[in-house]
């Protein structure tokens, strides 16, 4: 009983366990802020990375595809094993391409990359119609114009207010043209949806108080022109497209690079009717994943074709994030082992100051065992009680770091968080309750680890030595 | 050997090594207390006093020698059972008094009976000792004094709590080393009578160490450590308790007998 009551005595009147408290709290509180700013990051990038990629990807060597994508969904389909796993799939066709169009009259062209989907199909999959900016896209996502975006389209057209580089209407002489526009209204191009970022660049030099820094270069009914190359021949073939929505993953590789347009009219442009470069299957359950790869390249072990899952296509991207929150979870903990050493110190400090009233509790006939757990009781309480303020401390300052990040921005006018780089609207969190226990575990472990050598020292004291100390 | 004796010790050697220097302090004491007796221990300073209380109290081992507390050895027992003993038979005063800080006077009180009792024991039971120590604080004429800190008492009311302390566990053995050395004379007086009251009406032994010629005085008998002997008693009190004196005590040579023996000076 007396252990428990010098512990609590010695808790509430020793000023220099505050300090072993407070190192043992900011360990902790910085784990758990670290661990969870990490965390978040890691989800949101995977999340991210996973984006457009379906959980297990068909795809052809090469840019020329293969052909028949029906018959090879098909025999998924009849498959025994696959059709129970298989959710959803679809055939996409993509390619790299160029894009111009015209901003405040000046000629812009930048390299993209073209998808062509079918716009049902690609949502069953997931991963796309969730990312459009036009909500009545979300549900049922078309390449079709709005009617905001057909008046736009018709004013700019009747004015001629844009003029391309190059041939204006497709000369091809080899190529078929574009899909027949429907000979009751005037021509109207084909719609495709824009990467986010492509049609939109951040004003640095926007007001502070503007929420919406970006500039829009192209608005939907903006017509833009898009060349790629034909599929067998490779040789450069171009149309007109009139942009329909935006598509915004937030994951800056897609959104600054992608162009989506239906998959048929795709087709048409490069000359490969019936070919494709992939499959995207969508699983009903992630984890047989690898069960669905094994069967998928036996079922197509003769055809040119790669079957991965979307953490195989990134392996390396991912080893790169584990290996990073790993390294940085060891030198954090090395904060916390930092903490130990002051509590080995302190309690060293401590055992020499209660010297003599170890002595007195020998007299009274303390055993060396009780002494002991004295100390380490003491050890074990410090490193609780540290755990605990840690704990809420840093959920606290979790739950909060976005409006911290901001205060401290506006105090001291730097920005800490740059939205444009990391491509966040505000800081992601995602707190593991696992690794707050974990770290609460291993900070009171290291406080009572720490604590045995004094203790030790303390209960081995030889009482009349301890009775003499002054 | 008297067999009848409370608790003696036979031919005690105790040397303090330190490094190669080796101080011999007690040199072969034989003493004897019986029970119910006031025994005063006295003796110039650094001739071991302390060093033979905390031998007698199995606080520390001799190198040579045997104790005996109610015929059973107790100097060669186990680590535990010495805990045992100085927790339930023995009680301890010393000259600073050396109650804890950081506890009230209450809880420095409490303390030996916590040392006994787990924390599920003390939850059944705490309440009894509670009134137990508050019983002897109103004893020992700190009834009013309950709730304060060592470092808000004076030093009587300190070596009174302290006395209170050494009481709560019903010794039969009281070891009291100077516990006036550090108050003055009216308080020692104080302190001293409260010891013989106990003794008298509780029927404690008890053996003090004073410098108090005077104090000693007032206790059935006296004896003198010289040189790290017990040298011949002052003082023998018609009602000494037939306590016989140990034969081996006239064999001491007679030249580590003398008085005048140039000491080095003490130290602690
Ligand atoms: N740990 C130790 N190492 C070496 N010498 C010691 C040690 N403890 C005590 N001594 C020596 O033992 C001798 C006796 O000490 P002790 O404290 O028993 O004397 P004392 O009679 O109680 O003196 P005082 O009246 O001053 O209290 C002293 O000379 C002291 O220096
Ligand atoms: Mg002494």
């Amino acid at each position: 009983m007396y252990k428990l009551l010098l512990c609590w005595k010695y808790l509430r009147t020793r000023y220099l366990a505050m300090v072993c408290i407070v190192s043992v709290m900011l360990g902790v509180a910085t784990l758990i802020v670290v661990n969870s700013v990490m965390g978040g990051f890691s989800t949101k990038l995977k999340e991210r990375l996973h984006g457009l990629l379906s959980d297990v990807v068909l795809e052809a060597y090469d840019y020329d595809g293969f052909t028949d994508a029906p018959s090879k969904m098909a025999l998924i389909r009849n498959d025994p094993f696959l059709s129970n796993e298989v959710e959803a799939m679809t055939a996409t066709l993509e390619i790299f391409a160029m894009l111009q169009f015209n901003f405040r009259e000046v000629p812009f062209t930048r390299p993209v990359r073209i998808i062509g989907i079918e716009p049902e199909g690609r949502k069953a999959v997931g991963g796309f119609a969730e990312h459009l900016v036009n909500p009545k896209n979300h549900e049922n996502p078309t390449f079709n114009l709005d009617e905001n975006a057909r008046e736009r389209f018709i004013i700019r057209r009747a004015s001629r207010g844009i003029d391309f580089p190059g041939p204006r209407e497709a000369p091809n002489l080899n190529e078929p043209p574009p899909p027949d526009p429907p000979p009751s209204k005037p021509h109207e191009p084909q719609g495709v949806i824009l990467g986010y970022a492509i049609a939109h660049y951040r004003d640095r030099n926007a007001p502070a108080d503007l929420v919406n820094k970006d500039v829009r270069t192209l608005e939907p009914g903006d017509e833009v022109v898009i060349t790629t190359v034909s599929g067998a021949k490779m040789s450069p073939v171009f149309d007109r497209f009139v942009v329909s929505d935006y598509f915004k993953s937030e994951m800056s590789e897609y959104d600054s690079n992608y162009v989506f347009m239906p998959i048929e009219h795709l087709q048409k442009l490069r000359t490969m009717e019936d070919r494709v470069t992939s499959i995207q299957i969508k699983l009903k359950d992630y984890n047989k994943a690898p069960k669905v790869v094994a069967r998928l390249r036996e079922l197509f072990a003769n055809a040119p074709l790669e079957v991965q899952t979307w953490e195989q296509k990134q392996g390396a991207v991912l080893a790169a994030i584990r290996v990073e929150k790993g390294i940085l979870n060891i030198l954090l903990f090395l904060i916390i082992a930092v903490a130990g050493f002051g509590i080995l110190a302190i309690f060293s400090m401590i055992v020499v100051e209660k010297t003599r009233d170890i002595g007195i509790l020998k007299a009274l006939g303390a055993s060396n065992g009780g002494i002991l757990t004295i100390f380490i009781g003491y050890g074990f309480l410090l490193g609780l009680v540290g755990a605990g303020l840690g704990t809420i401390i840093g959920l606290e300052i979790t739950v909060h770091i976005n409006d911290i990040e901001k205060l401290i921005a506006n105090v001291t006018g730097q920005d800490i968080f740059p939205r444009d780089v990391y491509y966040f609207d505000k800081i992601p969190t995602d707190i593991n309750l696992f690794s707050v226990f974990l770290v609460n575990l291993g900070s009171i472990g290291i406080a009572v680890l720490f604590s045995i050598l004094p203790a030790l020292r303390a209960s081995m004291l030889h009482p009349v030595r301890a009775l003499r100390y002054e | 050997m008297a067999g009848n004796t409370f608790m003696y010790a036979q031919n005690l050697h105790k040397i303090y090594r330190k490094n190669a220097i080796s101080t011999p302090v007690l040199k072969g004491v034989d003493m004897e207390v019986a029970e119910g007796e006031f025994l005063s221990v006295v003796g110039a300073s650094g001739s071991g006093k302390s060093t033979l209380m905390h031998l007698l109290g199995s606080l520390d081992k001799p190198d040579v020698g045997e104790i005996y507390y109610r015929e059973k050895r107790i100097d060669n027992l186990s680590a535990d059972k010495r805990d045992h003993l100085r927790n339930h038979d023995f009680g301890f005063i010393f000259q600073f008094y050396h109650l804890l800080p950081e506890l009230t006077a209450l809880e420095n009180v409490m303390i030996p009976l916590m040392i006994r009792s787990s924390v599920f024991s003390w939850l059944g039971n705490g309440s009894v000792a509670r009134k137990r120590a508050i019983t002897l604080m109103e004893k020992v004429g700190l009834g009013h004094r309950m709730h304060h800190l060592p470092k808000e008492l004076s030093g009587g009311e300190m070596q009174r709590t302290a006395i209170a302390r050494a009481l709560i566990g019903n010794p039969a053995l009281l070891f009291a080393d100077e516990p006036t050395g550090n108050l003055d004379e009216d308080t020692g007086r104080e302190i001293v009578q409260l010891l013989r009251e106990l003794n008298e009406i509780d029927n404690v032994t008890i053996i003090m160490v004073t410098h108090n010629l005077e104090i000693a005085r007032g206790t059935h008998r006296i004896i003198k450590l010289v040189a790290g002997h017990v040298e011949v008693p002052l003082q023998q009190h018609p009602e000494a308790f037939g306590v016989v004196r140990p034969e081996s005590f006239d064999n001491l040579p007679e030249d580590e007998n003398h008085p005048d023996e140039t000491r080095r000076p003490a130290g602690i």
